[in-house]
């Protein structure tokens, strides 16, 4: 069975976004191993020159190299992707490369209608670059919009179109995932252009 | 003018941070630049609000306060750092100093691509709701391949390069003028100010009758306060009471101290009352300023302190013609702020610039002629107007010396 790290894009206590996580660990049981991983803990990403890596980012960097893949379910805060994630992110490619190569599929809840879409647009941007090089699943979205109405009392998603979509995206995930092992061809380039890849003072 | 510049970086080097250090010494003479470091901004918590924290409060205080703020952002990861967007999501979260404010990006980096991505990331940042900030269009300085960039003076070295800066920074300029023009003017705070001096701050003496006309002397016993040759250490020197007393008898102006909690606590006087250019007698000391001025003032009393509580305005002028032809008489209330940038009260300070004006000339021979003698014309004009600055200041006057006083800071 496939190994899955479903990071939760948000380091608030009330989060419907680690809520679709959890949802989706239950849910897909079956098929897969979510284990649920939080970035809470993480302190402020300040570039140091020692290029130490606080320990819970090394923590969350090992359960990243040895999953299949990883599935990040972020909100949107001012059209984009939350700092505390950022943060994650920024640490996650700073002289370690868990990310490169790595198969990663996006979801996002937000309490109004729009769903996270802008900071789900962003995040792939933000994954797309060399020092982090994830495959993202292309031409899909999970926008998951009206978030505080849309579980029920066992944190399961109350509407089954909703249902229906995430069945079939994350059966394409794991097609993606198996398909992507094998675009391997330039995976030692890739790790290496995420090593060379110069986080100097800028 | 007054720019808030921010380093988007929170890393010890930075040559964002270099860049708007140049900004700061190579444009001195087109507006002042207060650079605001980011390091010590704590990381965007929705379930541990730290909007009252220090470095926030500072940041929020000096954006209010300036005329438009500047941005220079690296790219980590194809978008902003986390650090930078952290700062936005507090001024976004319960405060929101960006709102309406004109915004100016750039952005250095070690590559050629010189952060344009996350330069427009940050734009759409800056539009979202929570911080509606109104961004500069276009005018993008990207400065690429940073490494190469400054010489050994932390000067940028190619002409060309701090030619187009200096383009865009005067587009800004005119753009802070554009953005002031579709903005309504700036509203004061809708709560009413607190003219009676009912509310309490950290200094405020207790148990004394604020309206006796001992209240120094009793408030002076009941913190025991120092007197006479007693050493007082002040930022920066070491005067004696005593000294100090004398020190600001012998200013050239008449000073008043209001606090931040719209009590009045000293003037500096200098003669009797009759003889002041704006009268204050020793028992008014300790009065609230709703004592101070008629009820029917109290409108005015309240608007300008709102300005200046607000950040709206650092200083209020306003001329008062009631002293003759000889006279050009002004009333200054400027808003004190802390070392953190919190409104302290009011330092109202009074002076004739008449007789600075006529030393001036006679100085250096030159006149005053035809429009530009807005001086004695003024004087005519307001000749019967009413004694006291602020209740002469009715609502109307007063917006239009806010625009013509649009000089601020």
């Amino acid at each position: 069975m496939k190994k899955f790290v479903g990071l939760v894009g948000t380091n608030s206590e009330q989060s419907t976004n680690r809520m679709l996580l959890q949802y989706m660990k239950h849910h897909f049981s079956g098929e897969a191993d979510i284990e649920v991983v939080e970035i809470k803990d993480i302190p402020v990403f300040n570039k140091p020159e020692d290029k130490q890596i606080p320990e819970e980012v090394q923590v969350i960097a090992d359960k990243i190299e040895a999953a299949d893949g990883v599935i990040i379910s972020t909100p949107e805060y001012d059209h984009a992707v939350p700092a505390a994630l950022i943060n994650a992110l920024n640490w996650l490619s700073y002289g370690i490369y868990p990310f490169v190569d790595k198969p990663v599929m996006i979801t996002g809840a937000s309490y109004g209608t729009l769903g996270s879409s802008r900071a789900q647009a962003h995040l792939r941007q933000i994954l797309d670059a060399p020092e982090l090089k994830a495959r993202i699943m292309p031409s899909s979205e999970f926008l998951l919009s009206h978030s505080l109405q849309a579980f029920d009392e066992d944190v399961n998603l109350k509407d089954q179109e909703q249902v229906d979509k995430l069945d079939g995206l994350f059966k394409d995930f794991l097609t993606f995932v198996a398909i992507t092992n094998q675009m391997n061809h330039n995976h030692e380039q890739n790790k290496k252009d995420a090593a060379n890849f110069s986080w100097e003072a800028n | 003018m007054k720019l808030v510049g921010i380093v988007g970086s929170n890393a010890d080097k930075s040559y964002n941070r270099l860049l708007l250090q140049f900004i700061k010494r190579q444009f001195n003479q087109l507006f002042e630049l207060d650079i605001v470091e980011i390091t010590d901004v704590p990381l965007f918590n929705q379930s541990n609000d730290q909007t009252n924290s220090e470095p926030i409060q500072r940041i929020k205080n000096k954006i209010l306060q300036a005329d438009g703020v500047i941005i220079a952002t690296p790219e980590h990861n194809h978008t902003i750092p986390a650090g930078l967007k952290s700062l936005l999501e507090w001024l976004s979260f319960n405060i929101h100093p960006l709102e309406n404010k004109p915004v100016m990006i750039v952005g250095a980096s070690y590559f050629s691509q010189g952060s344009s991505r996350a330069q427009l990331h940050l734009r759409q940042i800056l539009d979202a709701p929570g911080v509606n900030a109104i961004v500069m269009p276009g005018n993008e300085f990207l400065l690429g391949n940073v490494k190469e960039a400054f010489d050994e003076n932390e000067n940028l070295k190619d002409q060309g390069t701090v030619d187009f800066l200096e383009s865009c920074l005067k587009k800004f300029l005119r753009f802070i003028q554009v953005v002031s023009v579709l903005e309504e003017p700036k509203k004061a705070q809708p709560e009413p100010e607190d003219l009676y001096a009912t509310g309490k701050i950290d200094t405020t003496v207790e148990g004394v009758d604020m309206y006796a006309d001992d209240w120094l002397e009793q408030a002076a016993e009941k913190v025991n306060a120092v007197e006479g040759d007693t050493y007082v250490k002040l930022d920066r020197g070491l005067l004696t009471v005593d000294q100090l007393n004398m020190f600001l008898a012998s200013m050239p102006l008449e000073l008043t101290y209001a606090d931040n909690n719209n009590q009045f606590l000293y003037y500096n006087r200098t003669m009797p009352a009759e003889e002041m250019l704006a009268s204050r007698t020793p028992g008014q000391v300790g009065n609230p300023l709703a004592k101070c001025h008629p009820e029917s003032k109290h409108n005015n009393v309240s608007w300008v302190i709102q300005q200046l509580r607000s950040g709206a305005m650092d200083v209020f002028r306003v001329n008062v013609p009631t002293h003759g032809p000889d006279k050009y008489v002004v009333h200054n209330y400027q808003a004190m702020h802390d070392k953190d940038g919190n409104y302290a009260g009011i330092n109202e300070y009074i002076l004739d610039l008449q007789p600075v004006i006529d030393w001036y000339l006679e100085q250096t021979g030159q006149k005053l002629v035809g429009d530009v003698d807005a001086v004695s014309s003024a004087t005519k004009k307001g000749a019967n107007e009413e004694v006291d600055a602020v209740s002469s200041a009715t609502k109307k006057d007063t917006v239009d010396a806010v625009s013509s006083a649009s000089i601020k800071g």
